[in-house]
């Protein structure tokens, strides 16, 4: 006899599973872009999502209505990204369709599909077929019309599987760009890993977890330097890194992570240490970080080091006790270092790190806001996904009047907060400053293609430096520079642009980026033109044209 | 009725044909580049308009220095000695120093010959704008109103001198001192073109901001149109060699309100050190300008 009902306990086993699927599966959906550019991120968003969820949920939760309560709360904090948050509005739906339940059979996810449906549809503005948002409509069809007819779990997510793979296939007929690409619905198969890892779990397959990802390496800047020249290491170094380990240095199928950590423990405490196919990952407390990262040496080579003082973070946690009394309190998204130092230093309070490939979650929205004593926050996003969870965290907080202006690239935030003026009366006024111009401003990218494609009659092999809007795949070449002064020239072609503000990435030469600028300045002798080190990672340029 | 001297200084940017037009004198500042010193003509008679922003333009730096004390002595005593009062309109004490020079001379003077009637204006405002305040001082002259009432006019009306403009770098005013705007505000901005008015205590003060040349153009018109509040007489834009933008703010204006009487002026040798090459700036009287900048 097949499980015919399921408590809140059963029900987070069947979900841990789909959670281990979807983790599993996690590149391969990174993969499954639009454009040919490394900047891939819907595996990571959907597993951040859920797993920022799953973990803060008690497994002995029995009362399905409570269950799904706590957990569909805690994916919606954990939200980030376009599938993310559908992801989480999905779950958010599933939980008023279960809510008045204390167990379920398998009949009742007729009516909570239904309810996911409407409320996935609701989270976004403008719905577009042949995404996640058609598997999760389809899928609630087929249990309506079908439904019933399963007595048990194990047939009834057979059923769904074979559906939602169905859905998953088609979604290149509703959706031109993914046709041309040749992909599927990337968020759609996140779904559908996730539903199979319930199904695996019912026909008693358990799916082998993988590391979790944790954000190891995020830059926090530092502001409120207050550590002098007479001040004590208090607390010593909070030291991250992640190292490859090398195989003339060690034996790698041999390597014991027990044994690598065991002469940590003597230089410091709090250690994390995760090893996962010849990649290790630390986080340790110690007052010596020379010596620790001298002794991973003897294995490997770093990929990323982090080290942060930890005399500093207190004192920020102590400063951020006393939260600032502001009027105003502006809050932007970017990546790379040098666009975040920009941005603080145009009037930014606070900037979120993250962009296209690390999209900031609900939570961390949230407590960005309540930094602040503020009466109103305005948000600047660096992309659509990111608008989407912007809103909802705005939804949520409650303790300050928050608006988000859908600025939907780093050039838009920066066009925003170059034309913000902090004593104008209104938040209305504010926000009419700052939105002044964006219609009008074209945002153009370099970056290196990851993968051959044909897009917009272009023929581009792996390795071609291309050239991009927000939509268009413009120009291919093999130099950067190159490329991007004629990405240039092809928008200038249509547009007659008075400024060009150029981003430039961490791997563009200070050469590199002077020659782009000499160029420019022959070529566009009345325009305005800012070049700024913006280093960030995947583009190389991020160009913007108003 | 005792006659008067009408005296300006170099900061009122009103050439020659005006000022003999009007019969306004004037007492000259100077300026330094390279360890020379000039006379800060307003006459050009040290360097062309040309050369002069074309040197800024290159990166020399002007200095600028207020009226000297014997300057203003000479002045006011050979006016004295031919039987005349004294009204001199000077540049804004927020940018210059020069008019509590002055005071001091006209206290001396005073001691000296008690029945002098020196009267020191601070414009608190400078280029036309001050130019304008000198013109309606004429106008009251030409009228047989004395000295003591034509000070207290332009003393009544000064603070009704609106002016509104933009400078193509924030970099000379940031350097001289000269504008009163955070870091935040103008920090390293690509795009942003300032609009600057002269506030109630003479700063210029930059208050809002706008994308791009033309937007500036369209707001300092929009300014100007509704400071000038339904009567369009008179009204003045001077430019730091860039006659064509000038042409530009006039014809933006002239779409929303139809002005009498239209000047367009260079900006002189010590307005332009410290506002730049590529500045336009204009000026209409008005409704009392009520702003005033305060970061």
């Amino acid at each position: 006899m097949e499980q015919q009902f399921l408590s809140g306990s059963e029900l987070h086993i069947l979900f841990t599973n789909g959670y281990r699927s979807l983790k599993k599966n996690m590149n391969s959906i990174n993969d499954l872009n639009v454009f040919p550019v490394p900047d891939g991120d819907t595996g990571t968003n959907m597993v951040k999502t859920f797993g920022g969820g799953i973990h803060s949920v008690g497994d002995n939760v029995e009362n399905v209505g409570e269950y799904m309560k706590a957990l569909s709360h805690a994916v919606l904090l954990s939200a980030r990204g376009n599938s993310g948050v559908i992801f989480s509005q999905f779950f958010y739906g599933l939980a008023r369709g279960f809510a008045t339940k204390s167990e379920i059979c398998f009949e009742d996810f007729t009516y909570a599909f239904e309810c996911a449906t409407a409320d996935a549809y609701k989270s976004i503005i403008t719905p577009t077929e042949g995404t996640i948002l058609t598997l999760i409509r389809e899928a609630a069809d087929f249990l309506k019309a079908n439904g019933y007819k399963y007595n048990d779990f194990k047939s009834g997510f057979e059923a769904l599987v074979e559906q939602m793979k169905l859905s998953l296939a088609k979604t290149p007929e509703l959706l031109p760009v993914l046709k041309e690409a040749g992909v599927v619905d990337s968020g759609g198969a996140g779904l559908v890993c996730f539903i199979e890892g319930i199904y695996a779990c019912l026909c008693g397959e358990s799916i082998e977890d993988t590391p979790d990802i944790v954000d190891l390496i995020s830059n926090t800047p530092v502001q409120n330097m207050n550590f002098g020249p007479d001040s004590v290491l208090e607390y010593g170094y909070c030291t991250e890194f992640i190292l490859q380990l090398m195989n003339y240095k060690t034996d790698i199928p041999a390597f014991n992570l027990g044994s690598f950590t065991k002469p940590l423990e003597a230089l410091g405490d709090s250690i994390v240490a995760v090893h996962n196919d010849g990649i290790v990952k630390i986080h340790i407390h110690t007052f010596t970080p020379d010596k620790v990262l001298g002794y991973a040496r003897d294995f490997g080579e770093f990929i990323s080091v982090k080290i942060e003082n930890m005399s500093i973070q207190h004192s920020e946690t102590v400063a951020e006790a006393k939260r600032e009394k502001v009027k105003y309190a502006i809050i932007a998204v970017a990546s790379g270092q040098g666009i975040i130092d920009y941005f603080y230093s145009i009037g930014a309070n606070v900037v979120i790190d993250g962009g296209q490939t690390q999209n900031p979650s609900v939570d961390a929205f949230l407590d960005a806001f309540k930094k602040f004593d503020a009466e109103h926050i305005v948000v600047l996003p660096n992309n659509s996904n990111i608008v989407l969870t912007a809103n909802q965290a705005a939804e949520i907080y409650t303790d300050a009047d928050v608006r988000v202006i859908p600025t939907k690239s780093v050039v838009e935030g920066y066009s925003a907060l170059s034309m913000m003026n902090l004593w104008c009366d209104t938040v209305e006024e504010l926000i009419d400053d700052m939105s002044s111009g964006l219609a009008d401003i074209t945002t153009a990218y370099i970056t290196t293609a990851i993968r051959d494609t044909h897009m917009d009659g272009l023929e581009v092999k792996k390795g071609d430096i291309i050239g991009l809007d927000r939509k268009t795949l413009l120009v291919k070449g093999n130099d950067k520079v190159a490329t991007a002064d004629s990405l240039i020239a092809k928008i200038m072609e249509t547009s007659n642009k008075e400024v060009i503000i150029v981003f430039y990435g961490s791997q563009i030469t200070e050469a590199e980026a002077n020659s782009l600028k000499d160029i420019l300045s022959n070529k566009y002798p009345l325009a305005d033109i800012g070049f700024i080190e913006g280093k960030q990672e995947v583009y190389d340029f991020i160009i913007s044209l108003e | 009725m005792k006659d008067f001297i009408i005296l300006a200084d170099s900061t009122c940017d009103l050439d020659k044909v005006m000022r003999e037009k009007y019969g306004i004198d004037y007492v000259a500042m100077n300026y330094v580049i390279d360890d020379t010193e000039y006379v800060a003509s307003l006459d050009w008679e040290s360097h062309s308009v040309k050369d002069f922003y074309d040197l800024m333009r290159n990166g020399k730096r002007v200095f600028t220095t207020q009226v000297p004390k014997n300057v203003y002595y000479d002045k006011f005593k050979s006016a004295i000695e031919d039987g005349k009062d004294i009204v001199y309109i000077s540049c804004s004490s927020a940018l210059s120093g020069s008019i509590n020079v002055a005071k001091l001379v006209a206290e001396e003077l005073k001691s000296e010959y008690p029945e002098a009637g020196i009267y020191c204006i601070d414009s608190l405002i400078s280029s036309l704008g001050q130019g304008y305040l000198l013109i309606v001082a004429s106008k009251k002259r030409a009228e047989g109103i004395s000295a003591a009432d034509t000070a207290k006019h332009i003393e009544d009306i000064k603070l009704c001198v609106n002016q509104c403009g933009t400078v193509a770098s924030l970099e000379y005013l940031r350097r001289a001192g000269r504008v009163k705007a955070s870091k935040a505000f103008f920090g390293n901005l690509f795009g942003v073109k300032p609009i600057i008015i002269s506030d109630r205590k003479g700063q210029n003060y930059a208050y809002k901001k706008a994308k791009g040349t033309a937007n500036a153009r369209v707001a300092i018109a929009e300014h100007l149109v509704e400071a000038a509040n339904g009567v369009y007489e008179d009204l003045y834009i001077s430019h730091a060699d860039c006659p064509e933008e000038a042409e530009l703010l006039k014809e933006e204006i002239l779409k929303l309100a139809e002005f009498k009487n239209i000047h367009i002026g260079v900006i002189g040798p010590i307005v332009g050190a410290s506002v730049g090459p590529g500045t336009v700036i204009g000026f209409c009287f008005g409704t009392e300008v009520t702003i005033e900048g305060n970061e």
